[in-house]
């Protein structure tokens, strides 16, 4: 009998990412030959220093950044794998919908939305009714210690620790089966932090598997059952070098 | 689930068209007028998908053909060639087939459109609520007092004074004259609407509210939409999905996010570089 935790549900195969700017000619390259795995329940953790292109590695699982090379397989709630890569961009919304969940460094979201909404949206999007998501919405910034009295206001003004937490509740309150977390305590205090590892533990026993970047190693010490870490990327002017270089 | 609407090879050609009209035209050309004849290319080979509730943005500047696009399918403007699928329950129709009558028929039922302009999308002639009244007639509702009643609630929903109905909407502010189109466009609960540049040139705060307004009409009614903007806030907050063009072309399209952060194109790399 095989045990559902030894399959992956996610399996990044030799991924790389370069950007072509056109303006400048030039190929800038953000990650190169990734490999790596997520289980379900489990945390992996991306570390290595700044321009590894760890960020870059979360995008190109969520298409926000069209991978240049490799795959990245992902195993969906019906059994069936498909290439996260390649498949449509209907596939990806519908992914991104009901299984797939991202916790970005930064809050972005609709402008003049009260709080509550904001962190309620992803419920709101797949049809639970206003008033149950308003209540699980309010129930998670509470555990996240945001407090009462911002629940009803936009998050435009809130302190950057404040906007995070409430970033962090609208990744987690869909509970999707795959979890990427960029940096998701960068600003927090101690306390908050605390409770954020607890949630993220009860996420582990729910059977989430999360990919998660942590600017502190106490984090991943705390968390992750796996550690992936990553090298700046080949620098390709060095592969082919500009023709000045060659006249040097 | 199928898409609403299936649009493929949408071409829109002024002039007398010749055999070099979409080879010689286009980005890498960097016109859109044909050198040998003079024709103008408006749209070349627009394909694209839309499913039932989703917003997709038509982005590019000012001449790139993404009006041209909306009021094909409108039936402001026809094609010169290209085909277009409304599905609505289980009827297909195909848009460009369609006698004038059955053009009339799916605009005046099933589409809605807001215009920049609102000379275009309304009738000064008449009252705020005899704009309504005249989409509403044209749906077979005859009673009088239903008539005013749900035009007086299109009102109240898009945030128009109800005692303001019996006025002209000459003398409304922009902002408002916006939101007396949108709740005459949404007066036969269509289930596709296209906006185009709706918030283009009205006040900051009074475009905020517009937005807004549409984000909550997705919500509520599931409204599949086109946007065509040139604007990258209103692509940012309402397209999940969108479209490049430049010179009639699509030169680029994916997910919104993906479009914004790591465009592929040199075009779409320098409008996103130039936002503020």
């Amino acid at each position: 009998m095989t045990n559902i935790s030894e399959t992956p549900i996610l399996d990044v195969q030799g991924l790389a990412k370069q950007f072509r700017l056109h303006a400048q000619d030039e190929l800038v390259p953000s990650c190169s030959d990734v490999n790596m795995r997520a289980f379900p329940g489990q945390l992996a953790a991306l570390t290595g220093p700044t321009g590894a292109g760890k960020s870059s590695v979360l995008k190109c699982i969520y298409r926000t950044y069209l991978p240049s090379e490799g795959s990245i397989h992902f195993r969906r709630a019906d059994g069936e794998v498909v290439d996260l890569a390649r498949i449509s961009e209907q596939d990806m919304l519908h992914l991104r919908l009901s299984e797939l969940g991202f916790v970005t460094q930064f809050l972005h979201c609709v402008p003049r939305r009260p709080a509550d909404e904001v962190v309620a949206e992803p419920l709101i999007l797949r049809g639970m009714a206003l008033a149950d998501a308003l209540a699980q919405a309010r129930e998670l910034l509470r555990r996240l210690n945001v407090p009462e009295r911002l629940w009803r206001l936009p998050p435009a003004t809130f302190s950057g620790g404040e906007k995070q937490r409430v970033n962090l509740a609208r990744g987690l309150i869909a509970k999707p089966r795959l979890l990427l977390l960029d940096e998701p305590t960068a600003s927090l205090d101690k306390n908050t932090t605390g409770q954020v590892i607890e949630l993220l533990r009860e996420f582990k026993q729910a059977g989430v598997a999360m990919v998660a970047i942590f600017h502190d190693p106490e984090l991943v010490t705390a968390l992750a059952d796996a550690e992936y870490r990553l090298a700046p990327p080949q620098s390709l002017s060095h592969s082919t070098p500009a023709p000045e270089a060659l006249q040097s | 689930m199928k898409p609403i609407l299936e649009v493929k090879g949408l071409t829109r050609i002024h002039g007398t068209e010749c055999p070099s009209c979409l080879d010689m035209t286009g980005p890498e050309h960097d016109t859109n007028v044909c050198p040998a004849c003079g024709s103008v290319v408006a749209a070349a080979n627009v394909s694209f998908s839309l499913q039932p509730g989703e917003i997709l943005g038509i982005m590019g500047e000012s001449g790139s053909g993404k009006s041209t696009v909306v009021k094909t399918l409108y039936f402001d403007q026809a094609p010169s060639r290209g085909s277009a699928i409304f599905r609505d329950g289980d009827q297909n129709h195909e848009l460009f087939n369609l006698n004038g009558a059955e053009q009339r028929w799916l605009r005046n039922h099933r589409f809605g459109m807001v215009y920049q302009n609102p000379n275009l999308g309304l009738n000064f002639g008449i009252s705020a609520g005899g704009n309504i009244a005249e989409r509403l007639l044209m749906n077979d509702l005859n009673h009088y007092g239903d008539i005013r009643r749900r035009a007086g609630e299109l009102l109240t929903r898009t945030d128009v004074m109800v005692s303001r109905m019996d006025e002209s909407p000459k003398q409304f502010s922009g902002g408002m004259q916006q939101r007396v189109q949108i709740a005459k466009a949404l007066a036969t609960r269509p289930p596709l609407l296209y906006l185009d540049e709706v918030t283009t040139g009205l006040d900051l705060s009074v475009q905020a509210r517009i937005l807004d307004l549409i984000l909550e009409i997705q919500h509520e009614l599931g409204t599949a939409m086109i946007v065509v903007t040139h604007d990258l806030g209103v692509i940012r907050l309402l397209a999940s999905r969108t479209l490049v063009m430049k010179y009639g072309r699509v030169i680029e399209s994916g997910l919104t996010d993906q479009i914004l952060e790591d465009p592929q194109q040199a075009y779409t790399q320098q409008l996103v570089a130039s936002t503020l």
